[in-house]
């Protein structure tokens, strides 16, 4: 009876009345654990397809992500490799700026402004079979000819040859036309320092009853006027007496490795 | 019957490809109309509801049926997407009955 009065209902109601019955229905599962239970169930049973789908997905996006992000990855590439570039350069440039700080540091150190005025140079160019550098100093900075060039631990390199306006030419004192009074530290030994050429110094004119040793120190003496007086030469390498010659002759070891070499000092007032 | 019985499946497996397959490509397409609009529940139960006979009503049980998926796979509570799905195909076929058929 109560069936047959349902039927009779018309379609709108029925639709109503499912409607209604249905959000009662959610209602009910929503608020107890059955909604869970039924997720679980339907997880469980597609979580083999679920994942090949998802991997299949993720590898598929991935392939087109990445042809969708060559032109992006290409252009930060191109900038990351200029902005790379700039870098190095400022590197670079600050890595020269520490050197010289380094040695104008030393310099300090050892007193040298004190003693005579001084010019930073770089050296640009060697010439080592010919016992010459080329310096980054010239005519402009005021650089003049026979102008002693030295390092920062005071040891002498030679003296200023050719000057060019923004360049100069330094002749080592291993040059042959190089000579210059010098004596050995600490006594009054005194001879003639003479370039022979192939960075070798001798020091020659040193009558033969002095004695000389092995490793003593040459320093510069104002005799001459070409140098300041006490710069640092070398030291004793190889004394050689002749009994045919009336002077005795010393091989000298450099003070400087004119390879190592990298900036110097000018000495441009003494 | 035998259309409701073969549809069902590929509803179940259109919203696995949904939720695990073209999640990816939602993503990948964010912020864009396809990545919103990318439903394929959605459009297969409008395609069935309009396609098929005015008078027949599988349209609108597939519509439970797709709305019921999609709240498994989802983070809705049950009976979010149904009754979406089921006010939609059948203000589809009342359109349909109503005014063009």
């Amino acid at each position: 009876m109560r069936y047959n009065k349902i039927m009779k209902l018309s379609p709108r109601v029925k639709i109503g009345l499912i409607i209604v019955l249905l959000i009662a229905l959610f209602i009910i599962v929503n608020l107890t654990s059955f909604s869970k239970e039924i997720k679980n169930f339907f997880y469980l049973i597609s979580s083999p397809i679920q994942k090949t789908l998802w991997r299949a997905g993720d590898n598929l996006s991935d392939f087109f992500e990445a042809i969708s992000e060559i032109e992006k990855l290409k252009k930060g590439a191109e900038e990351l490799l200029l902005k790379n570039q700039a870098l190095t350069a400022e590197n670079a440039r600050l890595k020269e700026l520490k050197k010289e700080n380094e040695v104008l540091r030393e310099a300090l150190e050892i007193g040298l402004e004190k003693e005579f005025k001084l010019l930073l140079a770089e050296v640009t160019g060697k010439d080592i079979f010919q016992d010459a550098l080329l310096i980054n100093k010239g005519s402009k900075d005021g650089i003049l000819k026979d102008f002693p060039v030295i390092t920062q631990q005071k040891a002498l390199i030679g003296r200023c040859g050719e000057v060019y306006e923004n360049f100069s030419k330094v002749i080592l004192i291993s040059n042959k036309e190089s000579s210059f009074d010098a004596k050995i530290s600490d006594s009054d030994i005194q001879g003639l320092v003479k370039g022979e050429g192939n960075l070798k110094i001798f020091l020659d004119l040193v009558p033969k009853e002095k004695e000389i040793n092995e490793g003593a120190i040459i320093v510069t003496t104002a005799l001459g006027g070409i140098f300041p007086e006490g710069l640092l030469v070398g030291e004793i390498k190889k004394v050689l007496k002749s009994d045919i010659q009336p002077w005795q002759e010393a091989e000298i070891k450099p003070a400087f490795d004119v390879k190592e070499m990298e900036t110097l000092f000018i000495i441009t007032d003494y | 019957m035998k259309k409701i019985l073969i549809l069902i499946p590929f509803l179940y497996i259109l919203t696995l490809s949904q939720t695990s397959f073209l999640i990816h490509f939602n993503v990948f397409l964010k912020g864009g109309f396809w990545g919103w609009a990318l439903n394929l529940i959605l459009i297969a139960v409008i395609l069935i509801t309009v396609l098929e006979k005015p008078e027949k009503n599988s349209g609108i049980f597939l519509g439970v049926c797709g709305g019921f998926f999609l709240d498994i796979f989802s983070e809705n509570f049950i009976g979010f997407h149904i009754l979406i799905f089921l006010g939609l195909s059948l203000f589809i076929k009342f359109i349909l009955r109503k005014y063009v058929r």
